[in-house]
């Protein structure tokens, strides 16, 4: 099964690769990964798209919980929840047929042409993965001369949201330090 | 900065190896030792100094499995740190609370190939429970006293604090009380501490047992790290419940206890190894079902109707075998609160049957070799020593066939007693954690039971022995050989010995102990001087080395083979074995069975 995960982690030195390096070195897939930082500057939230039984999944999220840098954990697939992933494409567009067919298919898909040549189309398509996979699917035989995906993001829809529960400033030491 | 934050934790000794990077902070150590020394001239904070880092790293781990206490060591950058690779991974492996504070280039060399740099949170990020790099020097102070904190809550485990030389330079003004920011962890640790057990889950719990004739208690190092000893003898005494135990988790229950089982497992008892075969209830506390006890989860107690696990973390839950009841919490605290539960509801099922059963186990498949050889066999060697010092020792070991017959021929009256690389099995950890372990415990007696493969991987910490003139004593068991490995050749590879042979190798390892200053070092080559010698080599006031030289074809028995259930157990030519079909069933008469 596919499920993406979401993670608020410390903006940390060597988090990322911590989380990564946990993946790797207990052999979980990575389907995608990004990482980019939140609203609050001391957190990024990244998301990996994995594949994996009900017991692999369950111990990703248990693994990944006991890292320190991590901050919450969520699999964002086990709810309603909306998937957004960025494609960006370059085709090769010279005659007028094929113009106006990539113009076709980008309307079907809600794409953009972002950039024009005499000879080429870079077209932005977003939604899910598997809409992206279609776009793709649809080029045929025009193949794609570059493709660039960003990797999946996802939030739950309505009230359920993947958040830092404590918000409250470091706790100072339980233990005495001889102050 | 750093010393005064590891005085506060009540540090007195760190384990370490200077080198240029972490220079500034071993000139730290003198001073600090020199504005702080006591008037009968004892350092507050004892710098103890290996041949090599990793003895350090060993040294620390040792020091923190018998004691408890956060284990310190201290090394330079570059080959410094990735020489403690390996005891860094083995505390995380065991679960032993130490803090590494390496030596890292200034902040401004960093990333340019510079001298005895090497990328240490890389690294170390793959084998600790966390890295620490500190570029900010204002929170240096703060970093060390997380690096505590993390060390020893939860599932303990070692943690790096990476100090470029810069920062270890830095002067500022101490604060003493703050700590990191790590909310996510601070949050699911108190959240840890919380986690009472609920009257439900209680209720639950004593249902199972209710329904249940043959419990059976399987417990794990997490016993013993979370000090719940106490514990786990009142819980099974109240009930009266037998007691298996794994590798680590030996001393947890007294090994001579009635209720003891001893050791299960790939080299447990033949009785332990029965019992988990015929019990119809399994209660895991700080075990894992790891692939030494449980090589096929599915064959693991095969007649067990339930199966509860109490463990501290989350993710050993189900990890390998199902489990129909489980909470995550110390085991002290929920063992105390099962007790409670029981005594309050008045629980009285009477396992007595199945305790007798168990006891008729032991009686009928006690461990046992071959008496009758002129060769000194090594289980012999070690059932003496465990003679003389009553179970009261404690015993560091290196790893292979000599680690498994002293977990298997020695008691262990207390935790914190049995020191060894259980889950890592790194050869060469025996003689550095006998030091370790003798620095914290000066006043007891401590043995390294070693063997010639593994004592060689850390030969030169038997100079740290005379050095700091620590009264350990390294018991060498030599077979000529890695003895565990042609064992496994024997089995698997059809004799052919490649590389595990080593009849050729000419070292003589009491010239080696005397050049070393030891004031005891003696070989036994025959039978009939093994006693008295031993009993002189345990007595000795200082540092002493025995040599044995043993039956090189003795055999670690019994043996479940790898991937393999209980079922197949091999007892081998000495342990009464039993009919494989002859199981609970039969074995209980029908009173028993209920």
């Amino acid at each position: 099964m596919r499920h993406i995960i979401s993670i608020i982690v410390e903006n940390e030195f060597g988090a990322l690769g911590r989380i990564a390096g946990l993946f790797t070195a207990r052999g979980y897939n990575i389907e995608s990964l990004t990482v980019a930082p939140t609203h609050d500057e001391s957190l990024s939230r990244m998301t990996i798209v994995t594949f994996g039984d009900d017991n692999v999944i369950d111990q990703i999220i248990k693994q990944l919980n006991k890292l320190l840098d991590v901050v919450t954990v969520a699999d964002i697939t086990d709810s309603p929840h909306i998937e957004r992933e960025m494609l960006l494409v370059k085709v090769e567009a010279s005659s007028g047929e094929s113009r106006e067919e990539f113009k076709r298919m980008v309307d079907i898909f809600r794409g953009r042409i972002l950039d024009v040549t005499e000879t080429i189309y870079t077209i932005e398509v977003t939604g899910a993965c598997s809409k992206l996979d279609a776009f793709l699917e649809a080029l045929g035989e025009r193949e794609p001369l570059e493709v660039v995906r960003s990797g999946a993001i996802g939030i739950s829809r309505g009230d359920r949201r993947v958040q830092v529960e404590d918000r409250s400033e470091p706790a100072a030491s339980n233990r005495t330090t001889g102050e | 900065m750093v010393l005064q934050v590891l005085a506060d934790e009540g540090v007195d000794t760190i384990f370490g190896y200077s080198g240029g990077a972490i220079l500034p902070t071993y000139d730290a150590i003198f001073r600090y030792n020199e504005d702080n020394r006591a008037s009968d001239g004892i350092d507050p904070i004892k710098l103890v100094v290996p041949a090599n880092e990793q003895g350090a790293g060993f040294m620390a781990a040792g020091y923190a499995r018998s004691s408890g206490d956060v284990g310190v060591f201290m090394v330079t950058s570059g080959p410094g740190a990735t020489n403690t690779v390996t005891p860094i991974r083995d505390s995380m492996a065991d679960s032993i609370p130490v803090v590494a504070i390496t030596g890292q280039v200034a902040r401004g060399a960093m990333g340019t190939d510079a001298f005895q740099e090497a990328p240490i949170v890389n690294i170390m990020g793959n084998c600790a429970k966390h890295v620490f790099l500190v570029t900010d020097p204002e929170k240096l102070e703060q970093t060390i006293r997380t690096a505590f904190e993390v060390a020893r809550s939860g599932r303990p485990g070692p943690v790096v604090v990476d100090l470029p030389k810069d920062v270890q330079t830095w002067v500022g003004e101490y604060k003493g009380h703050e700590l990191l920011g790590i909310r996510g962890y601070r949050q699911r640790m108190e959240s840890l501490r919380r986690s009472n057990l609920s009257d439900d889950e209680a209720r639950r719990f004593f249902e199972m047992l209710g329904n249940a004739n043959r419990p059976l208690l399987y417990v794990g190092g997490g016993v013993i790290n979370s000090g719940a000893a106490d514990e786990l003898r009142a819980f099974a005494r109240a009930f009266n419940i037998p007691v298996v135990s794994t590798v680590m988790g030996l001393g947890s229950m007294d090994t001579t206890d009635e209720l003891s089982l001893h050791m299960l497992g790939m080299h447990g008892t033949a009785y332990a190894n029965y019992a988990v075969e015929d019990c119809d209830f399994i209660i895991a506390v700080g075990s894992r079902f790891d692939d030494r006890v449980a090589a096929k989860a599915e064959l693991f107690a095969p007649q067990a109707e339930h199966v509860a696990h109490i463990d501290v973390d989350a993710a050993e839950i189900g990890k390998v075998k199902l489990v129909d009841w489980s909470h995550v919490g110390q085991a002290g605290t929920t063992l105390r609160e099962l007790t409670d539960y029981g005594r309050q509801t008045g629980f009285d099922k009477d396992f007595m049957p199945w305790v007798t059963h168990c006891s008729r186990l032991r009686e009928r498949h006690p461990m046992d070799y071959e008496r009758e050889s002129p060769l000194i066999q090594p289980q012999r060697v070690l059932e003496e020593v465990n003679r003389l010092t009553g179970g009261e020792a404690i015993v560091s070991t290196g790893v292979g066939q000599h680690q498994m017959w002293a977990a298997q021929f020695m008691d262990f009256r207390r935790p914190r007693q049995w020191l060894t690389s259980g889950s890592m099995g790194t050869m060469g950890f025996g003689l550095p954690a006998a030091i370790g372990a003798q620095f914290a415990n000066p006043d007891k007696l401590v043995i390294d039971v070693d063997g010639d493969g593994s004592i060689r991987m850390n030969l030169g910490e038997m100079e740290t022995v005379t050095t700091y003139d620590l009264p350990v004593k390294i018991l060498l068991l030599n077979n000529s050989g890695d003895g565990m490995v042609r064992q496994w050749q024997k089995l698997y590879f059809n004799d052919r010995f490649s590389g595990s042979d080593k009849s050729l190798h000419r070292k003589d390892f009491v010239k080696a102990a005397e050049a070393d200053g030891f004031g005891f070092a003696e070989r036994v080559n025959d039978n009939e001087s093994l006693s008295e010698t031993l009993a002189a080599f345990v007595n000795y006031d200082g540092p002493a080395f025995l040599e044995v030289m043993v039956d090189p074809d003795a055999g670690v028995y019994p043996m479940v083979g790898p991937g393999k259930g209980y079922k197949e157990m091999v007892t081998g030519d000495h342990i009464k074995g039993r009919d494989p079909d002859q199981a609970a069933s039969t074995d209980i008469d029908s009173s028993e069975m209920l």
